[in-house]
C-alpha cells in the first residue's frame, strides 16, 4: 500500500517553506480575492453583527423583566427590537458565519490552491456590509415591526419605511448567497485532487455542497418574494392585499419555500463541523461516513417538502396532514446524523477540549431542539402551542444550541489553522460552562411558559409569567456574559497564545497538511490526500501524521527546542 | 537538474492544465446559475397560480383575455434567435469569421424585436386588466423577465462589439465570453417560454 504519502513532496519544498506570516491587519480592510482573508473578513463581520444582534436580545430579555412596559416606549418598539434581533442573527450573523468557515477551510480540506471563482468570492462578501447597514439604517429611519419573517398586511400596511430598506438589504444577503454557493459547488465539485474520490471527501465538504445546493435552489424564491413586496409597498401593486384581489397566503407560502430550507442552510454546516470535531478529538474514523454524506443531502431534498408546517394554523385543512407527515419524515436523515456521532465518540479516545465539549453540547441541545421540532410537527400539539414560547424556545434550541454551539466549536477548532495561535484552554472551558448553562435556564423554561399559554413577539403578559420570565432573563444576562469571555480569548490568543504548528490536532484532512496560517498559495506542492480523511487509529494514519510533523513542525520547534 | 527549456514545458503544461480547470469552472458555474435563478422566475409563475384561485375564472369575469397574435411573433422570434445563436456558436467553433458575424448579430436583431413587442403589450394591459391580479401579474412577469433579457442583450451587443474587433478566436478558452452570453441568452429564451405558457395559454 502506497498510502503513506508525504504531503510535502520532497525534501526540496522543505527548503521552501518561508517563516510562518500572518497577513497584516490591513489586508483585511481591502478588497482580496484570496478565500483565506475572504474568510476572516466573512467570519469578523458576522461576529460584529453577532454581538449587535446579541445586544439587542439582552434589550428584549430586559423589557421582559417586568410583565409592564419599562424598557420599550410601547408594543410597536418592541416589535421593531425584535425584529431587528432575528433579522440580524439569522441574515447576517449564522448565515455569513458559515460561509466564514467555508471560505477558509473548504479549499484547503479539498487540497486546492483557490476557491473556482475567486473574483465572484470576494463580491459575494462585499455585498453584506452594505447591506448591513442599509438594514441597521432602517431601524433608525422607522423601523420595520413586522418580525424577521416580515408577514403581510404587517409588512405593507403597518410598518415604516424602515421595512422597505429590510426588503433591499435582504435582496442584497440573497443575492449575496446565491453568488457565494455556486462558487462553493464549484469548487468542492471540480477543485479536489484527483487521489480524492467524492467518497474520501471531508465531511464538512459535504455539508457545504448540501448547504449551497439548497441556497441556490431556494434563495430565488426569497428574491421573488422581496420583489412583491417592495413593489407592494412602493408602487401600490396588491398582490398581498385582498380587497385588491390579492393573498396574504401568498408571501406565507413564498417565503417559508425559501426560509423553511434557510433553515438547513444554518444548521447543515454545523451539522458537518460536528462530524470533523468528534471525530478528530475523540480519535476515531466517523461512524456510517457515506450515511452521513448521503443524510445531508436527504436533508437537503425533504428540507424543499416542508414549507407549511409554518402555516398550519392558516393552510387548507387537507394540506395540513401531507406536511405534517414530510416534516416528520426529516428527523431521519438527522437521525443519522446523531447515532453516526455517538457511534464515533463511543469507546473512542475523547479529549475534552474546548472545541468537544461545544460539539457534545451541539449533541445534547440540538436533540433536545430536535424533539420539539418533531412534537410541533404533530398538528393537534402544534394548535395548542402555536406562536407560544414554546415555538421560541424549539427554534433557539435548534439555532443557538444547534448553530452556534457549533460555530464555537469550529472557532476553537479552526482558530490555531487561522491564525497559528493555540486559543485558551481554560477560557475555553469556562466559557462553555457559561454558555451551556446560561443557554440551558434562558431557553429550557421557556417550553413551560409556552405551554402555560404565553404569546411570543409581546411586551406586556400575564404577571403569572413573572418569576420565570425573570428566570430566564437572569439566564439570559449570564449567556450575554459569556459572549465576552470568548471575545477576550480571540483578542489574547490572537496576540498571546501559544504557538499552534501545523496540525495541532493531529487530524488527517488536508487543511492541517501546510503552515498554521497557510502560505498565500495553501501549500508548497500539491498535497497527497490520506486515503481516508477520518481513518484515526492505524499504523498508516500515524505515519501520515508523523510525516506532517516532520515536514513543519520539527523543524518550526527546532529553534525554541521543545522537542 | 532540469534544464531551462523542459521548465518552459512544464509551465506550458501547467498552465494549459489552469486553463482547461478555468473552462470546466466556468461551464459548471454558469450551469449552476441557470438551475438556480430559473427558480426567481417559478417563484413568480406560483405567484400568478395563487392568485388565479381567488378568482371564479381566468382571466376574470369582464376582463378580455390576452391578444395571441403579438405575443407568439415576438416568442418566435426569441426562439429563431436561439437558434440563430446556437448556429453563430457552431460556425465560432469550426473558425472564427463572418459566419458566426452574420448569425450573432441576426440573433441580437431578433433579440431587439421581442423586446420591442414585449414592452409594447407592457405598455397596453387594459384598465379593466389592471383593476384585477390577471394584468398586474402579467405586468410583473414581462416586466421581470424584460430586466433580464435587457441586460443579457447588452451582454450579447458588447459581445458583437469585441468580436467584430476580432478579440475572439475559435479555441474555446478564448472565446468563453461568447460561449457565456450565448447560454444566458438561451436562458432567457427558456424562461420566456415558462411566461409565455402561463401567461397566455393555461386559462
Amino acid at each position: 500500500m502506497a498510502t503513506i504519502a508525504v504531503p510535502l513532496g520532497g525534501g526540496q519544498a522543505r527548503q521552501e517553506i518561508e517563516a510562518v506570516r500572518r497577513p497584516a491587519l490591513s489586508e483585511y480592510l481591502r478588497w482580496s480575492v484570496d478565500h483565506k482573508i475572504i474568510g476572516v473578513q466573512y467570519g469578523v463581520t458576522s461576529l460584529l453583527f453577532f454581538i449587535i444582534g446579541g445586544a439587542l436580545a439582552m434589550g428584549i430579555r430586559l423589557e421582559l423583566w417586568t410583565p409592564e412596559l419599562d424598557l420599550m416606549v410601547s408594543g410597536a418598539a418592541y416589535n421593531s427590537l425584535f425584529t431587528m434581533h432575528g433579522t440580524i442573527m439569522i441574515f447576517l450573523f449564522i448565515i455569513p458565519m458559515w460561509a466564514a468557515y467555508g471560505n477558509f477551510v473548504v479549499p484547503l480540506q479539498l487540497g486546492a490552491k483557490d476557491m473556482a471563482f475567486p473574483w465572484l468570492n470576494a463580491f459575494a462578501f462585499w455585498l453584506i456590509p452594505p447591506a448591513g447597514v442599509v438594514m441597521l439604517l432602517g431601524y433608525f429611519v422607522s423601523p420595520a415591526e413586522a418580525g424577521w419573517t416580515s408577514y403581510p398586511p404587517l409588512s405593507t400596511l403597518f410598518s415604516g419605511d424602515g421595512q422597505t430598506l429590510w426588503a433591499l438589504g435582504a435582496h442584497l444577503l440573497g443575492l449575496s448567497s446565491i453568488l457565494g454557493s455556486i462558487n462553493f459547488i464549484v469548487t468542492i465539485l471540480n477543485m479536489r485532487p484527483p487521489e480524492m474520490t467524492i467518497w474520501r471527501m471531508p465531511l464538512l465538504c459535504w455539508a457545504v455542497l448540501a448547504t449551497s445546493i439548497i441556497a441556490v435552489m431556494a434563495t430565488p424564491f426569497l428574491a421573488g418574494a422581496l420583489t412583491l413586496l417592495l413593489l407592494d409597498r412602493m408602487t401600490g401593486t396588491t398582490f398581498f392585499d385582498a380587497s385588491g384581489g390579492g393573498d396574504v397566503l401568498l408571501w406565507q407560502n413564498i417565503f417559508w419555500f425559501y426560509s423553511h430550507p434557510a433553515v438547513y442552510i444554518m444548521v447543515l454546516p454545523g451539522m458537518g463541523v460536528l462530524s470533523e470535531v468528534l471525530s478528530i478529538h475523540s480519535r476515531k474514523p466517523v461512524f456510517g461516513y457515506r450515511m452521513v454524506g448521503l443524510s445531508s443531502m436527504a436533508i437537503a431534498i425533504v428540507g424543499f417538502t416542508v414549507w407549511a408546517h409554518h402555516m398550519f394554523t392558516s393552510l387548507q385543512p387537507e394540506l395540513r396532514i401531507p406536511f405534517m407527515i414530510t416534516t416528520m419524515i426529516i428527523a431521519v436523515p438527522t437521525g443519522i446524523k446523531m447515532f453516526s456521532w455517538l457511534g464515533t465518540i463511543w469507546g473512542g479516545k475523547i479529549r475534552f477540549t474546548s472545541a468537544m465539549l461545544f460539539a457534545l453540547g451541539f449533541m445534547s441541545m440540538f436533540v433536545i431542539g430536535g424533539i420539539t421540532g418533531v412534537m410541533l410537527a404533530a398538528l393537534p400539539f402544534d394548535i395548542h402551542v402555536h406562536d407560544t414560547y414554546f415555538v421560541v424556545s424549539h427554534f433557539h434550541f435548534v439555532l443557538f444550541g444547534g448553530s452556534v454551539f457549533a460555530i464555537y466549536a469550529a472557532l476553537y477548532h479552526w482558530f490555531p489553522k487561522i491564525t497559528g495561535r493555540m486559543m485558551d484552554e481554560t477560557l475555553g472551558r469556562i466559557h462553555f460552562v457559561f454558555t451551556y448553562l446560561g443557554f440551558l435556564i434562558t431557553f429550557f423554561p421557556m417550553h413551560i411558559v409556552g405551554m402555560l399559554g404565553m404569546p411570543r413577539r409581546v411586551a406586556v403578559y400575564d404577571p403569572a409569567f413573572t418569576d420565570l420570565n425573570r428566570l430566564i432573563s437572569f439566564a439570559a444576562f449570564v449567556l450575554g456574559f459569556s459572549t465576552f469571555i470568548v471575545l477576550y480569548n480571540i483578542v489574547r490568543s490572537y496576540f498571546h497564545g501559544a504557538i499552534a504548528g501545523a496540525n495541532p490536532w493531529r487530524a488527517l484532512t488536508l487543511e492541517w497538511a501546510t503552515t498554521s496560517p497557510p502560505p498565500p498559495t495553501n501549500f508548497h506542492e500539491d498535497p497527497i490526500p490520506y486515503e481516508d480523511p477520518y481513518g484515526y487509529g492505524t499504523k498508516a494514519a500515524s505515519a501520515y501524521i508523523e510525516a506532517i510533523d516532520m515536514a513543519f513542525d520539527r523543524r518550526e520547534a527546532a529553534p525554541s527546542g521543545a522537542e | 537538474m532540469t534544464t531551462t527549456i523542459e521548465r518552459v514545458e512544464k509551465q506550458k503544461i501547467s498552465d494549459q492544465r489552469a486553463a482547461a480547470i478555468r473552462l470546466k469552472n466556468n461551464r459548471l458555474g454558469m450551469n449552476i446559475f441557470q438551475v438556480s435563478w430559473i427558480m426567481a422566475f417559478v417563484a413568480l409563475i406560483v405567484v400568478n397560480w395563487q392568485l388565479r384561485f381567488n378568482y371564479s375564472q381566468w382571466p376574470p369575469v369582464g376582463v378580455p383575455p390576452f391578444d395571441l397574435l403579438l405575443p407568439s411573433v415576438a416568442t418566435l422570434a426569441l426562439l429563431i434567435s436561439s437558434v440563430s445563436v446556437v448556429g453563430a456558436l457552431k460556425a465560432l467553433r469550426r473558425g472564427f469569421g463572418a459566419a458566426f458575424l452574420v448569425k450573432w448579430r441576426s440573433a441580437v436583431g431578433l433579440g431587439v424585436l421581442f423586446l420591442a413587442i414585449i414592452v409594447y403589450e407592457f405598455l397596453n394591459v387594459s384598465d379593466a386588466a389592471m383593476a384585477t391580479q390577471y394584468g398586474n401579474t402579467f405586468r410583473l412577469m414581462t416586466g421581470f423577465h424584460f430586466a433580464h433579457a435587457l441586460a443579457i442583450l447588452a451582454i450579447m451587443c458588447r459581445v458583437y462589439q469585441r468580436a467584430s474587433q476580432g478579440k475572439y478566436s475559435s479555441d474555446e478558452h478564448d472565446s468563453w465570453a461568447v460561449e457565456g452570453a450565448a447560454k444566458l441568452w438561451y436562458f432567457v429564451s427558456f424562461a420566456w417560454m415558462l411566461f409565455y405558457v402561463v401567461l397566455y395559454w393555461i386559462r
